[in-house]
């Protein structure tokens, strides 16, 4: 398994590699100038030449891409264009918002989508299995960012349950501040899994050994959840996965609705100030959850179902 | 994508609906939490700041030397008042400005009293450190002439001195001490004299000040002032409106206020004028805008008053590059009708044929997506279509379109900029040949390249330079404002105002009329829990 793991880690090397460098050229070719970014629109252009030279801007771009990826290869992103601050430290401020975020929106996603998902399978073509199909509908068309907003305006302005900006301080001021975002993203993702979890439960429903476990009498709900939903496991897992790494992509919208610290709000305001490093290194650490995920579920597999051990 | 348009639309969609019964919070009894739009703090060194949003925790931390009364900035020499300086001399010459400090002012963090070492050490790092240093290359030197005296010369005499580099926020006094002990650190934890004192910047989420007990003059009223940074419009519309925030910067597109009054019938709003300067740059190294009768017919075909009706109630009209209440701006009746440009699309067409285009012209334009940009921008490509002049617009991120602009790769740009009643800073920054504009983008904010592709005010400049009294300087500048109206290099657009909402528990203390887009919060108060 460790030699799988080292394998599976020693290929993401060219995919980080091949982000790194796109992320470079887009950064390049867009128009728009860093120092006028930092320095505003009327700086003198005194200072502006100062910063370029000082950021290394004037240099010829394969030597910037040979500082940028020597930089890179030894985790050191410089510092922001725009405030200065080390990208480390700005990365490391903002990215336990961003996990933070992910993991309860995806547990509280998983806690109502894969339930719904069992009760609408096990009661095929009824209301509980319509209700499912249009509420995953719903979850399928609605924009995040428009269903956050309209969370916000009635949990938060109109009902006062929730506030409306920023992470809170603590751990209950926190996750008071979390839920509503949270649950933002856990919608959009339980309309996904239900949908998922109804289908692969179906399919496995109508096996062999599902018809034999109910033959030897034994119980509705062990048939369900441990020869249905158990055996479902492999194509939700893949689900979870998917789950996970489109949360994050998600949290730009919601991070910026709910104006919550993260590394998509980072990564927004970076764009749009043309921060190279920053926009490098937040870019980067997207790229290397996604293989992060991708691994992991890949080890979960093999867990989930011993036969794909067996015929690695 | 998301667009603050899209955003706000659901705000508005949901308004429609009924949805919307918005509850207010309990705010907090003794804080004022203002809402920037902005992603986050940068800086609150006065010498370094970029972003005008940390412009608003500075002016609570820090303070000048004088300054004119709160709400508006200073037009004419006597309507600055002292301020850390009790009192002032200058010479006949005007090049020599000797300032006597207020005695006991205490620095924050115990940084000890303001000294003469101080004041000139925050004149000399504008001039050699800031990031607009080259605006005070004018200072030969700042020295102590006593502990509590300091002596400034100039190279070139300045009667505005005191607008031009007392009250601008590169030379707020601060603790030379505290500079040389935090180090780089000086750059978000500077020290200052003002009311408020930094409790916490923090990068993501705004700067906290709290009160500071020992401040020389009247103790500010409330305890603590909350600078918080909300990007997205739809969210510091929202935590204004909620009671979240007690005031927040508003939006400069048309309906914004009508929409938030709507809302929130007791909102009050405070704007300044005229705010920003709308300049309409004519970029004479283009076709067919060297052409002097295409730049009028262009001018005659801009109904100004229909931009000031659009954008009501932020929109001030102007009739040359300053605006009328600026010294050395004109109002409609003080300029000779030849130079008023009063919108007339026969004229305007009459000017274009006799310039050889009769069958219309085609300009292509870049557009910031920014809402006071492209709002202007579309009102002209409409009016000018009136007159067979068809707009190619091209509308992009703002930072794309400022590149352009540096690039010389647009043609009619507008420049949005809150211009101090300083002519002459004006005049250097948009018209002079030294700010020339060049393709490297190494140049300045001279877009139509004024002085370089034809003959400009340089001269004039010159001559306003060496004025030494404030009236002969005023005079000089309108010689350089008709100068530039007569060429029309640029065009001055209806100015718009920078806007704060307010939530109405908060009382300023004084109306703002006009100055900086910040403002203090010493003088205000609470008035409803």
């Amino acid at each position: 398994m460790a030699k799988y793991v080292l394998y599976r880690l020693g290929d993401a090397i060219p995919t980080l590699f091949l982000v790194l460098t796109l992320v470079f050229i887009a950064m390049r070719i867009l128009p728009g100038d860093p120092a006028l970014a930092a320095l505003g629109p009327m700086a003198d252009p005194v200072q502006l030449a100062l910063f370029r030279e000082r950021m290394g801007l004037n240099e010829p771009l394969p030597l910037q891409y040979i500082y940028f990826l020597w930089d890179a290869i030894r985790l050191d992103f410089g510092r922001s264009f725009i405030s200065d601050v080390p990208v480390a430290d700005l990365i490391a401020r903002n990215l336990p918002h961003t996990i933070y975020l992910t993991i309860v929106s995806v547990l509280m996603g998983l806690c109502l989508g894969i339930p719904f998902g069992v009760f609408a399978a096990t009661r095929r073509n009824r209301p509980p299995d319509n209700a499912l199909r249009i509420y995953s509908l719903i979850g399928y068309s609605i924009p995040d960012f428009y269903l956050a907003a309209i969370l916000l305006i009635v949990f938060s302005l109109q009902l006062g349950w929730f506030p409306i900006n920023g992470a809170g301080t603590g751990f209950w001021d926190g996750l008071h501040h979390i839920l509503l975002p949270a649950m933002t993203l856990a919608m959009l993702k339980s309309a996904f899994m239900g949908r998922l979890t109804r289908t692969s439960v179906l399919e496995v429903l109508g096996r062999d050994y599902v018809r034999t476990a109910r033959a030897k009498g034994a119980r509705e709900g062990r048939v369900i959840y441990r020869h249905g939903l158990r055996n479902a496991m492999l194509p939700l897992s893949t689900g979870i996965g998917i789950s996970i790494l489109a949360t994050l992509s998600g949290s730009v919208a919601v991070e910026l609705v709910f104006n919550r610290p993260g590394i998509g709000r980072l990564l927004i305001d970076a764009i749009s100030e043309r921060d190279y490093p920053v926009i490098q290194a937040g870019v980067m650490m997207f790229a290397f959850f996604v293989i992060l995920v991708n691994l992991v579920m890949d080890v979960v597999y093999v867990f989930v179902d011993p036969r794909i051990r067996m015929k690695s | 994508m998301i667009t603050r348009r899209t955003l706000l639309g659901t705000a508005m969609a949901a308004t429609a609906t009924g949805l919307y019964a918005p509850r207010v919070r309990a705010a907090e009894p003794d804080t004022l939490r203002f809402a920037n739009s902005a992603g986050g703090p940068r800086k609150l060194d006065p010498n370094q700041i970029t972003q005008g949003a940390d412009s608003w925790a500075a002016a609570q931390v820090f303070e000048y030397l004088a300054q004119p009364a709160d709400g508006d900035f200073g037009k004419t020499p006597d309507e600055f008042e002292p301020w850390l300086a009790e009192s002032w001399t200058t010479s006949d010459d005007a090049r020599t400005w000797v300032f006597t400090l207020r005695q006991g002012v205490q620095f924050h963090g115990g940084y000890g009293e303001m000294t003469s070492e101080d004041v000139a050490r925050s004149f000399i790092r504008a001039r050699d450190e800031g990031v607009d240093s080259s605006n005070y290359e004018n200072i030969v030197s700042a020295e102590p002439s006593g502990k509590y005296e300091v002596t400034v010369t100039l190279k070139n005499p300045d009667p505005l001195f005191l607008g031009s580099t007392v009250f601008t926020r590169r030379t707020m006094i601060i603790s030379k001490k505290a500079e040389q002990e935090l180090g780089e650190a000086f750059a978000t934890q500077a020290v200052g004299t003002g009311p408020y004192e930094l409790e916490r910047f923090d990068s993501e989420q705004g700067i906290f000040l709290s009160r500071f007990e020992d401040y020389w003059g009247e103790p500010a009223n409330i305890a603590k002032v909350e600078c918080l940074y909300i990007a997205d419009t739809t969210a510091r519309t929202l935590a204004l409106i909620s009671g979240e925030v007690d005031m927040a910067e508003g939006v400069r597109q048309p309906g914004w206020i009508q929409q938030m009054q709507q809302q929130k019938p007791d909102l009050q709003f405070d704007m300044t004028v005229p705010g920003s300067f709308n300049t309409l740059f004519f970029n004479l190294s283009k076709d067919p805008l060297q052409n002097k009768m295409v730049r009028q017919a262009i001018a005659h075909g801009i109904d100004k008053q229909m931009i000031v009706d659009a954008l009501q109630p932020m929109s001030r009209m102007v009739y040359t590059l300053n605006p009328p209440n600026y010294p050395t701006g004109f109002s409609e009746e003080d300029l000779p009708e030849e130079l008023r440009y009063e919108y007339n699309p026969e004229k305007a067409k009459a000017l274009l044929k006799e310039a050889g285009f009769g069958g219309g012209l085609t300009i292509p334009v870049n557009t910031s997506k920014r809402e006071d940009y492209s709002t202007q921008h579309l009102i002209i490509q409409e009016m000018l279509r009136a007159i067979d002049v068809n707009i190619e617009l091209t509308i992009m991120d703002h930072s794309a379109y400022h590149g352009s602009n540096r690039q010389n790769a647009n043609t009619l740009n507008i420049n949005s900029w809150s211009l101090p009643p300083v002519p002459l800073f004006v005049y250097n920054v948009y018209a002079s040949s030294a700010a020339n504009m060049n393709a490297e983008g190494t140049g300045g904010g001279n877009y139509s390249h004024y002085g370089v592709e034809m003959d400009g005010v340089d001269p004039l400049l010159q001559e306003m330079l060496q004025a030494t009294s404030f009236e002969g300087y005023i005079e000089k500048g309108r010689e350089v404002e008709l100068k530039i109206q007569e060429d029309l290099p640029m065009f001055g657009l209806p100015t718009l105002s920078f806007v704060v909402a307010r939530n109405p528990r908060i009382d300023l203390g004084y109306e703002v009329t006009g100055g900086n887009a910040y403002w203090r919060f010493c003088r205000a108060s609470i008035t409803t829990a």
